[in-house]
């Protein structure tokens, strides 16, 4: 298998008041193409700083990231943002699409960034849409969706330009139990359309859509868990306790 | 009562150290305002004052009587021969305590700088006069028997000739008897024509020479100069002059000489006051833009007040207070600044009576105080009612308001397929209405005092080329002089209001960039790059400066309408210019908003993305 995503020794320190916090402390990782990853770990241990590290939203002190064969950890911003665009969609717990623009224009966004003609990439972001069920809500800016709707639009923003990896953060921590169980079917369909994806949670349930689970603490991975297709959320909370279960 | 007192007090200081920035910038300028109108103010005062020395000092009259007529027009004589008539009365009037003349004036000419000159001489028998006695600052006045002239302080002074020199009077040379000062006659060579004072016996010698009667001037003195206003009203009827004929007679008030006498410095004063009025409504804007980039924050602070118990009353007070103490420091200071500047400008003056004595009564230092705090009061008070007016609960959620609906411009330009950042900042441009027209406003009043400049630079390029009338040569030269004054305020108050319109784009493009940072951190997340994010930041913020165009290239063409009239050239701003304009101010705002933006651009994505 090709790995999509490699980290080696990566290390980001953020500063606080009274010492340095290691927030991502010389974490190796592989994600290999078609494979959906979870990170889960307690609130604070590191897994979204390590998700924006290897989006390239935040720049590490210390490592190495290949994305695809390539180090990329010395980009410029521009690059980076050149990078995401061709290879990387994001999926944000907050959402974060553009208020300025309707559901259709986020969703398009990327698309026309990447050079696409304007008909083309409407056209894209209209079958995405209607693939995630939210077509109808198309010409509505994001404060006119419910949380569930706007994270539909989030994931087809993502996966317009059908990227190598598509990397969650938290991407049912804003939703109610019914749209959460919606996006949960979502990444079940990536997944088993062999999507490479990286899903960072503390929801054993959206943990539980992965091929393995990894577990953090302190800014470190302590612990990872090979999971089979309906595995049991049980078993999932077992592979957080007991670190010691590797595959 | 002092409970509710010291607790607005206190809220007040501690907003103002809370933020010191938006208060010191508020202060600098609001200072630059009063600072414009103090000195405008103080500038005007100083030639009333010293023309008011000049007038207690000389015995001024408190009412003229003055009589002109071409010299080679027939019927004259008649004209002159009942207006002496009417004078007689006038000296037998209720009220007049004192009179001086009638004296005549003969019309001639004198050399002065290579070139001729209109001349007054105003016969006086030697002696002295109960009213008008011009004060003598050089030499002595007219003797008996002694042929010469005394010459008015502004001629001698434009001559650079005193008692002992000799002056050309119709090609013939006259000794300088004295140098003296009047306020029945303004300062050559912005007052004209040029005035000497001459015995009958030397007016004889220019009778000879061809000078011609061309009118007398009989002054008055009544029992209270107050009353001179009423006692021209009760007389002026009797003068009307006849239609059929050049000659004019008319009445005076001491009031309206000195209006008459200085327009020199009323005209720098003017120019002045008119700067600090435009300064002190681009500080409404300022203070608008600052306070609305707050305004959540101050409508939220104003919900947890009222949830612990702070009264709407002592509220308002509070910001009253917090208000009140920026304006009363910028009025202590511009003020003070106003006085210290006013000196070297009113001795610029080429008009003023003596040295210029610069000050404020309280009526105008509560003027400037009062224009102050209306500035501040205009520009902040919104939100502080807002948050007193709306419930608690719903100020103390008080946030950014995301769009609801697209706007067409917008989609208008999606749909023609305008770069993706240009889209994007025409979507963003609409998000805050009330900003874009607060810093377009700013902005206009720059535009418009560009243009006006402009237009002021080719008016008095045509007067520098233009050739001087006979007899005006000198005093075309005095007015060259003071259109470069006006020329130097103008320049500098459009540069000032470009500088505060541009601190304003400033400010908003700050705030524009803080209230984005999320969705243009989105738009990183997903692709776009920071230049992409910059352009997008500079088009939303493009449509002030537009608009600011749009309307401040017409009203500065419009205020330069009013103004062209007079003596002025009539002359239009060229096409080139204004293109340059619309051209430049664009270029210099983008650079500007550009700053924020970048500085946004630069920093990581994942800090904005956490960013509420």
């Amino acid at each position: 298998m090709k790995a999509v995503i490699e980290a080696r020794d990566l290390v980001r320190t953020f500063d606080a008041d009274e010492a340095p916090v290691r927030a991502v402390d010389q974490v190796d990782l592989i994600v290999e193409e078609g494979e959906t990853v979870s990170v889960m770990g307690p609130s604070g241990c590191g897994k979204s700083t390590l998700l924006h590290l290897l989006g390239g939203l935040e720049r590490p002190d210390a490592g190495e990231i290949l994305i695809d064969g390539s180090r990329v950890d010395g980009l410029s911003e521009t690059d980076w943002a050149i990078l995401r665009r061709r290879s990387i969609g994001f999926v944000f717990q907050a959402f974060n699409l553009v208020d300025e623009l309707t559901a259709l224009e986020n969703v398009e966004l990327p698309a026309l960034l990447l050079g696409e003609p304007r008909g083309q990439a409407r056209r894209k972001a209209l079958e995405l849409l209607e693939r995630l069920r939210v077509a109808e809500r198309a010409g509505h800016l994001p404060d006119r969706l419910s949380g569930g709707e706007r994270q539909r639009v989030a994931v087809a923003r993502a996966l317009i330009n059908e990227p190598l990896v598509v990397m969650a953060d938290e991407p049912t921590g804003n939703l109610d139990s019914r749209a959460t169980g919606d996006i949960l079917g979502l990444f079940a369909e990536l997944r088993d359309a062999r999507q490479t994806l990286l899903l960072v949670t503390h929801d054993a349930r959206v943990a539980s859509v992965a091929d393995r689970l990894l577990t953090m603490r302190d800014g470190a991975v302590v612990g990872q868990t090979k999971l089979d297709a309906g595995t049991p959320i049980e078993r999932v909370l077992a592979g957080l306790v007991d670190l010691g279960d590797t595959a | 009562m002092i409970a509710s007192a010291r607790i607005s007090g206190r809220l007040a200081s501690r907003n103002l150290r809370r933020w010191p920035g938006p208060a010191l910038l508020l202060l600098l300028t609001l200072t630059i305002a009063t600072g414009t109108l103090g000195l405008g103010l103080s500038v005007y005062g100083s030639a009333d004052a010293a023309w008011d020395r000049a007038w207690t000092a000389t015995d001024g009259f408190h009412v003229a009587f003055n009589v002109y007529h071409p010299p080679d027009e027939a019927g004259n004589d008649a004209f002159v021969q009942k207006m002496e008539r009417r004078g007689r009365e006038l000296v037998g009037a209720d009220g007049v305590v004192a009179v001086g003349g009638p004296w005549t004036h003969l019309y001639g000419s004198i050399d002065v700088a290579g070139g001729l000159e209109d001349l007054t001489a105003e016969i006086r028998p030697p002696g002295r006069y109960a009213v008008d006695q011009p004060l003598v600052t050089n030499g002595r006045w007219l003797r008996p028997g002694e042929d010469g002239v005394v010459l008015e302080g502004g001629l001698a002074a434009t001559l650079g000739v005193e008692a002992g020199d000799t002056v050309t009077i119709q090609g013939e040379p006259f000794p300088v008897l004295g140098v003296a000062t009047t306020v029945s006659r303004g300062r050559f060579p912005l007052a004209r024509p040029a005035q000497v004072w001459v015995t009958p016996q030397t007016a004889e010698r220019m009778r000879g020479l061809g000078m011609t009667v061309e009118g007398f001037e009989l002054q008055l003195r009544l029992r209270d100069p107050n009353d001179a206003a009423a006692f021209v009203a009760a007389h002026r009827p009797a003068f009307r002059t006849d239609p059929h004929s050049s000659a004019i007679a008319f009445l005076e008030t001491w009031e309206e000489r000195r209006a008459d006498s200085h327009s020199d410095i009323d005209t720098v004063a003017g120019t002045l006051l008119a700067a600090g009025i435009l300064i002190a409504i681009l500080t409404i804007a300022t203070a608008a833009v600052l306070v609305a980039g707050r305004m959540s924050e101050r409508i939220r602070q104003v919900g947890t007040l009222k949830a612990v118990g702070v009264t709407p009353r002592q509220i308002v007070l509070a910001l009253l207070l917090e208000y009140g103490a920026v304006a009363l420091v910028a009025t202590a200071v511009g003020i003070g600044i106003g006085l210290l500047l006013a000196p070297a400008i009113a001795n610029t003056s080429v008009t003023i009576l003596g040295t210029p004595q610069p000050r404020l009564s309280w009526t105008q230092v509560a003027i400037v105080g009062g224009v102050a705090l209306l500035v501040l009061l205009i520009g902040t008070v919104r939100p502080a009612f807002r948050g007193v007016r709306r419930s608690t609960v719903s100020s103390l959620a008080s946030g950014a308001r995301p769009p609801r609906r697209p706007g067409q411009l917008s989609r208008w330009a999606s749909r023609v397929g305008l770069p993706i950042p240009t889209v994007l900042g025409l979507r963003s441009s609409w998000r805050r209405p009330g900003r874009l027209v607060t810093n377009a406003a700013g902005l206009t009043f720059g535009v418009a005092m560009i243009v006006v400049a402009l237009a002021l630079r080719d008016s008095l390029n045509l007067l520098n080329t233009a050739a001087s009338e006979p007899g005006h040569t000198a005093s075309d030269a005095a007015v060259g002089v003071l259109y470069d004054q006006i020329r130097a305020i103008v320049v500098g108050t459009a540069l000032l209001l470009v500088a505060l319109g541009s601190i304003n784009a400033f400010i908003v493009a700050s705030f524009a960039a803080r209230d984005g940072a999320r969705s243009q951190a989105a738009i990183r997340a997903v692709g776009g790059t920071p230049r992409q994010t910059v352009i997008s930041l500079i088009v939303s913020q493009l449509g002030a400066c537009a608009l600011a165009l749009v309307l401040g290239i017409p009203l500065g063409l419009g205020l330069w309408t009013l103004m062209e009239g007079g003596d002025l050239p009539e002359t239009g701003v060229s096409v080139l210019a204004l293109l340059l304009v619309a051209v430049i101010v664009p270029l210099v705002f983008a650079a500007v908003v550009s700053v924020p933006a970048r500085r946004l651009a630069n920093r990581p994505v994942a800090p904005l993305l956490s960013y509420e």
